[in-house]
């Protein structure tokens, strides 16, 4: 006879929370500790060896809003988030739009727009260093521009903003085609047969129809525009004159590079704050207008 | 007639554009290769070009694996990311088999708890999980390099989707043969579920290979180094050696793009 314990599904009490272990573990002590330990950070004096020394109040968070570069952090981040995000969705949207009805060509541009998703940040933020040089690069010269890019205060931001549009290219393009071929195709067509033209067919059905995965597009790219650091890391240090400075890279820079714990945490809690209430509106003002089918 | 033929036009003719687009997107990459094989003085003449004189000159790709170990950094990414992979895939698996096949006290906390972590973004994270892991010990370590990246809570929830999409015959025939937990796992459930495994395989590779942020932070000694952080080392405080970084970048980027290229369908799929 089989010993029923032994069979899928059944079994010890203990058995499914067995399964969860290593994975609660990993996330208790790399995700939700270190998430506790940033509040608890940012209300504490810290050493430069990371220890708690002592109860600071408000003092951290005091002294990141009593400097400058921290409204400026902010007003850079918001900056990018707020061109990046309606810039990048306009663009993919285009594309998918472009490309959603299948023909002959279509699997060779697929593949072409959606290859930025493969390139890793650190090799086209190289390539854009070369491209956008004021003097070597070839944009300048091809548009007939004398524009300084990464070592203008004027122009630097615009120059990360190219590369983080460029960026995420490839996965939006790919999310939104999957989606508009998932609108069903009788429904497209139907209406066409009743004279409905291109803008009546997306307003009316299209968008309407994608519209979930349009607001999962615009919260991963508004999170993912909140943390940019990368490119400004390694790109410009934040600079020329702070222009670039990001919230995630003051607090990379603050932390990791001062060893100014405390008030690192309270920059990552700011960072945070703010992506979460982001993710609350878009959800609110979204939640009329989206539709789940 | 004519309305085939005006629709064959307009297919066509979003055809050109798609591929026009679609160069327009690529080029950054194209001049990037390109200018790997150019000379420093041909990038001080004007006007710039963007095709080099000659694909011979490689003294740019010489120098990325002469000036850096450029090697070793391979082996470190390689290694990072195929552990990384290879663990978060099993704990996802173990995870998304318990949600699937067991009904236990506090199963829907725990699940919100394990999705739950999607809300906090990694990089917020960042300062202090690099306190923990120097604590720890594991700075220099491939160890300390993937620890951070194991909790896949997406993967989770698609196979626990595709686990509960199984079908009860199966498992009903597997009860019946008294088949344990393990070898259910490994000899059914896996598999029936080798596409949805391939996916998040191939995109969590990537990602890894991908990552530059952690992996700068944790290591200090050069032989640790991965290749993304690797190739921004390149730069010289003059900053005038194009050709080197470019070829650097380019040497990043090889594995990942042919990854993409051969496996298209199930990267692209990852979108989902």
């Amino acid at each position: 006879m089989q010993r029923i314990s032994r069979s899928p599904g059944e079994g010890s009490i203990l058995k499914p929370y067995l399964f969860l272990l290593p994975m609660l573990a990993l996330s208790g002590v790399f995700v939700y500790w270190p998430f506790a330990r940033n509040i608890v950070q940012s209300f504490s004096k810290v050493s430069f060896r990371g220890q708690i020394t002592g109860f600071a109040g408000l003092g951290n968070y005091r002294y990141l809003f009593s400097r400058r570069e921290f409204g400026i952090a902010i007003g850079n981040t918001l900056r990018l988030m707020l061109i990046n995000v309606p810039v990048t969705l306009l663009l993919t949207l285009s594309l998918a739009l472009l490309s959603w009805k299948k023909t002959r060509l279509t699997p060779l541009y697929e593949t072409m727009l959606a290859l930025p998703m493969t390139v890793s940040m650190a090799s086209i933020t190289l390539i854009f260093r070369v491209l956008l040089n004021p003097s070597a690069g070839f944009i300048n010269y091809i548009l007939g521009l004398d524009i300084g890019w990464y070592t203008d205060r004027h122009t630097a931001m615009y120059g990360i903003l190219l590369l983080t549009v460029w960026m995420g290219i490839g996965f939006n393009y790919v999310l939104l085609l999957s989606a508009l071929r998932g609108v069903p195709s009788d429904l497209i067509g139907s209406a066409r047969l009743e004279g409905a033209g291109f803008f009546t067919i997306l307003f009316r059905i299209q968008l309407p129809l994608i519209s979930p995965v349009l607001l999962y597009a615009g919260c991963t790219n508004m999170v993912q525009a909140m943390m940019t650091s990368g490119p400004i890391l390694i790109l410009t240090q934040g600079g020329p004159s702070r222009s670039t400075t990001t919230l995630i890279y003051l607090m990379y820079s603050m932390g990791y590079g001062s060893g100014d714990y405390g008030v690192a945490a309270a920059v990552s809690m700011v960072a945070f704050g703010m992506t979460l209430l982001f993710t609350l509106c878009l959800f609110i003002l979204e939640g009329k207008r989206v539709h789940y089918q | 007639m004519s309305g085939s033929w005006k629709r064959r036009l307009t297919d066509g003719m979003k055809g050109a554009a798609g591929i026009l687009m679609g160069c327009l997107v690529l080029f950054p990459l194209f001049y990037g290769l390109a200018g790997a094989f150019k000379t420093p003085s041909e990038f001080l003449s004007y006007p710039p070009r963007v095709l080099p004189s000659s694909l011979l000159f490689t003294d740019n790709f010489v120098r990325v694996f002469t000036q850096v170990p450029m090697l070793r950094y391979f082996l470190n990414s390689l290694i990072t990311a195929l552990f990384t992979s290879c663990v978060r895939l099993c704990v996802a698996v173990l995870a998304a088999y318990a949600f699937a096949f067991f009904h236990f006290r506090g199963e829907k906390v725990l699940f919100f708890l394990l999705i739950g972590t999607m809300m906090l973004p990694a990089d917020t994270l960042l300062v202090t999980n690099y306190q923990t892991v120097s604590r720890l010990g594991l700075t220099d370590t491939y160890t300390g390099i993937c620890i951070v990246s194991l909790v896949g809570a997406s993967q989770m929830f698609m196979l626990r989707q595709r686990f509960m999409s199984s079908p009860v015959s199966v498992r009903e025939a597997a009860r019946m043969d008294g088949c344990g937990d393990m070898r259910f796992i490994l000899s059914v459930l896996l598999p029936m579920s080798i596409p949805v495994l391939t996916t998040l395989f191939v995109q969590s590779f990537v990602a890894q290979w991908n990552a530059y942020l952690w992996p700068l932070m944790v290591t200090n000694r050069d032989s640790m180094r991965t290749v993304q952080v690797g190739i921004t080392m390149l730069t010289t405080p003059e900053g005038t050696n194009y050709g080197t970084i470019l070829a650097g970048a380019a040497v990043a980027m090889i594995p990942s793009v042919l990854l993409f290229v051969l496996l298209r369908r199930s990267m692209t799929r990852s979108a989902l």
